[in-house]
């Protein structure tokens, strides 16, 4: 009886190696070591998956994200990617927003692009954070309906929220501008010390205490209070 | 022309064929088609189109032109989609995204173009690449080449979308395991792309390469895949939506026959049913089999003493003392009896459905009783048995359906799925009047929040029908039933939690049978 595997030896098995087995090898390293630097925060500072917003704690938590990115190559390609692994994959077993929106900041503001553009809308998830400390020079487009304390600490950076804001956006923030689309949330602009944020749509509230900076909506000047004026 | 491209499939097939390891798959044929659209498969048919090639022939050999196309349609079968099932679950994941039919339905197209086309490009040695330098390309079909050039290495004469390729080529379309999560990243990258397509006209364009519909499988790939997808979507309303959005083609795909898939040509996919069905093949309910052979031969009962003019055969001559004499010979009188014989069937079955208030809505989310009915079903049905059906609410107020014995599944599970949502009262007289000569099982599935639950007791304590009673989820109500039916034994009581306890029922099990101790 004829070996009716005889007919497929004189087939040689190749395999080409193309450049997409390279590529995703060396992007998957990377987002390995992103997603690493983020899983070690959090175990650092959210102990018991629990992270209160704290002064102290926000910026304890920003110099331990620095820290862990610090030798890293990246591009904003990979933070994209890593909000989206935040986002819905399995190999993060918890996300927490502040903590995750602080540790995506420490990569936009560490990241040697000067303009990086994150798409949110497609995401089920709210970053908090996010624009945390942006420094000068660097622009932050944020697609989509973000969180509580966008652009909070703002350093001279200019960051564009295509979408709403939550509750407490520019906090403390120094310089720079937030440019928000349509609507910010309660308490904006809250312990603010300078730069400018404009919105197009409508403020819940404007924070109490500010030191400092200007707030406009829809290019009118709500905050400082024009003399005159009340609201 | 049809002629050379006849013999140049006569010559390459063969070859193809070899190269990737003979697949399972008829030989292909060259028909008249689109200048655009170079593939049509239908019912794992691959055709060619003479124009494409023509068209092609004139930068490239006819061959490399065939060769290309069955290189890439033969990939299709072998690697991505593989199957019905992956297409839709693929399709299902860009739709989650896109949130649009036609969009989804395009991404999806391109995702397993790229990924058919790689492994190809990765594996074998193709001409492929050439056909793809040659091409015609819209907006989306550029981005496309792109990401090929960038992740195959070679150069196909595109220039431009440096972003959409360098965010694509980060996806390992090579693992099969992740296909899922890359296909939504893939469709979130393209969106844009798909949005300008869609504003131009592009989107009801045919890819170049061949759209993929579920004509291209076969029917029983078709009903295999719909069996799959029911059983990995979380709920019915997923499931509902992606059938809706193939419905023309999948009515165009399956053949109206009753009982492979319960639908039939013009009517309309009722995704329902048609989700529970699909679920409830994956399960398999045994059915204890009764003894069904009932012969009503008359037999010798007792004796009455011979009179003059009765015939002599029935006498016995051990009691009349070997004499015929009147008052003393005695005869037998035979009596008609039941005697069963060794032939062992399957009865048929009423199935009892509780659609109170208390219960799931099935066309909202996977509802036990109604998987748990139609795998009884289906089980009676599969052993050629008929099937009632008593779907109930306040059947006192007339929230009820009754289905006579039917074998037609479309209507068994139309009135399976129904959900009336109201009280829970039931009414033993339409249970008795379903009640035949030959005695059908009764298969009961609720959570025994009814109101007159002690008249069911009582009613089960009295028939003589073998009772499979399945309790989902626990309550006092269940207790009173367990206590009060812990003795009969012809009830066998099955609790549901989980979607798992399903298959431990076995159906008509009885704890003791008349015939139990014949050999």
């Amino acid at each position: 009886m004829k070996n009716p595997f005889l007919d497929f030896r004189s087939l040689p098995y190749r395999k080409k190696e193309i450049p997409l087995e390279r590529i995703v090898r060396a992007k998957q390293e990377v987002l390995e070591h992103i997603v690493e630097g983020y899983l070690r925060l959090v175990e650092e500072e959210a102990k018991d998956l629990v992270w209160l917003v704290e002064h102290s704690r926000v910026v304890k938590a920003y110099e331990a994200a620095l820290k862990s990115i610090r030798d890293l190559h990246y591009d904003q390609d990979d933070i994209e990617e890593f909000c989206a692994e935040l986002d819905s994959s399995h190999k993060i077993p918890y996300m927490i927003s502040g903590p995750a929106g602080i540790y995506i900041s420490a990569l936009v503001n560490h990241s040697e692009e000067d303009r990086i553009v994150l798409r949110l809308q497609d995401y089920q998830r709210v970053f908090h954070f996010l624009g945390y400390r942006l420094p000068e020079g660097k622009t932050l487009v944020l697609q989509g309906d973000v969180g509580d304390f966008i652009g909070a600490g703002l350093s001279g950076g200019r960051l564009v929220v295509e979408g709403s804001t939550g509750n407490w956006c520019g906090a403390g923030m120094m310089r720079g501008e937030i440019l928000v689309s349509e609507h910010a949330g309660q308490k904006t602009g809250e312990w603010m010390r300078g730069g400018e944020i404009h919105v197009d749509g409508m403020i819940r509230s404007v924070g109490k205490t500010l030191f400092g900076g200007r707030i406009y909506r829809r290019g009118r000047l709500v905050s400082p209070q024009p003399i005159g004026e009340h609201t | 022309m049809t002629q050379d491209l006849d013999k140049i499939l006569k010559e390459i097939w063969p070859r193809v064929r070899r190269r990737h390891l003979f697949p399972e798959l008829p030989a292909p044929k060259c028909a008249e088609g689109e200048q655009r659209v170079g593939l049509n498969i239908k019912g794992k048919k691959i055709s060619i189109s003479k124009e494409f090639v023509l068209e092609m022939s004139q930068v490239l050999k006819p061959q490399e032109v065939v060769e290309g196309l069955i290189d890439h349609a033969v990939s299709h079968y072998l690697y991505c989609p593989w199957d019905f099932s992956t297409h839709l679950k693929l399709y299902g994941e860009a739709k989650k995204v896109l949130k649009d039919k036609e969009m989804a339905k395009k991404a999806t197209d391109y995702f397993m173009d790229v990924v058919a086309d790689t492994h190809c490009v990765s594996q074998k040695d193709t001409p492929l690449p050439k056909i793809y330098r040659h091409m015609n390309r819209g907006i989306l079909d550029e981005a496309i080449h792109a990401l090929y050039q960038r992740i195959w290495g070679v150069d196909l004469g595109v220039e431009g979308h440096e972003g959409v390729s360098r965010k694509l080529s980060r996806l390992p379309y090579l693992d099969r395991s992740l296909w899922r999560e890359s296909i939504r990243r893939f469709a979130r990258v393209i969106r844009s792309l798909l949005e300008r397509e869609e504003r131009s006209g592009g989107l009801s364009r045919p890819n170049p390469m061949g759209s993929h519909k579920p004509q291209q499988y076969s029917t029983q790939e078709v009903d295999r895949g719909l069996q799959e997808l029911a059983s990995s979507v979380a709920s019915p309303t997923e499931f509902k939506e992606i059938i809706h959005d193939f419905e023309d083609e999948l009515l165009e795909a399956i053949h109206p026959t009753e009982q492979g898939m319960g639908l039939g040509r013009g009517r309309s996919l009722n995704a329902d049913f048609l989700y529970y069905m699909k679920l409830a093949q994956n399960y398999f309910l045994y059915v204890r089999k009764t003894a069904m052979e009932k012969s009503g031969s008359l037999y010798p009962h007792h004796h009455v003493p011979w009179e003059v003019g009765k015939p002599y055969q029935d006498i016995d001559p051990w009691t009349s003392f070997g004499k015929i004499m009147p008052g003393i010979t005695q005869t037998w009188q035979r009596v008609e009896g039941e005697v069963f014989g060794r032939e062992e069937g399957t009865p048929n079955c009423i199935v009892i459905i509780d659609s109170s208030g208390s219960m799931i809505d099935p066309t909202k989310q996977l509802s036990y009783a109604v998987l748990g009915a139609a795998c009884a079903c289906d089980a009676y049905l599969r052993n050629e048995a008929y099937v009632a059906v008593y779907n109930f609410s306040d059947a006192a107020a007339g929230c009820r359906k009754i289905l006579p014995y039917s074998r037609n599944r479309t209507e068994i599970y139309r009135i399976l799925c129904h959900y009336f949502g109201g009280g829970t009262k039931l009414l033993v007289e339409d249970i008795e009047a379903l009640q035949t000569d030959r005695v059908p099982d009764i298969f009961m599935i609720t959570d025994m929040q009814i109101t007159n639950l002690e008249i069911l007791i009582e009613y089960f304590n009295q028939c003589r029908n073998r009772v499979t009673a399945v309790h989902i989820g626990d309550n006092r109500h269940v207790q009173a039933f367990r206590r009060s039916m812990g003795l009969r034994k012809n009830v066998g009581i099955y609790a549901v939690k989980k979607k798992e306890d399903i298959p431990r029922i076995v159906l008509g099990r009885v704890r003791e049978y008349l015939y139990a101790a014949r050999p």
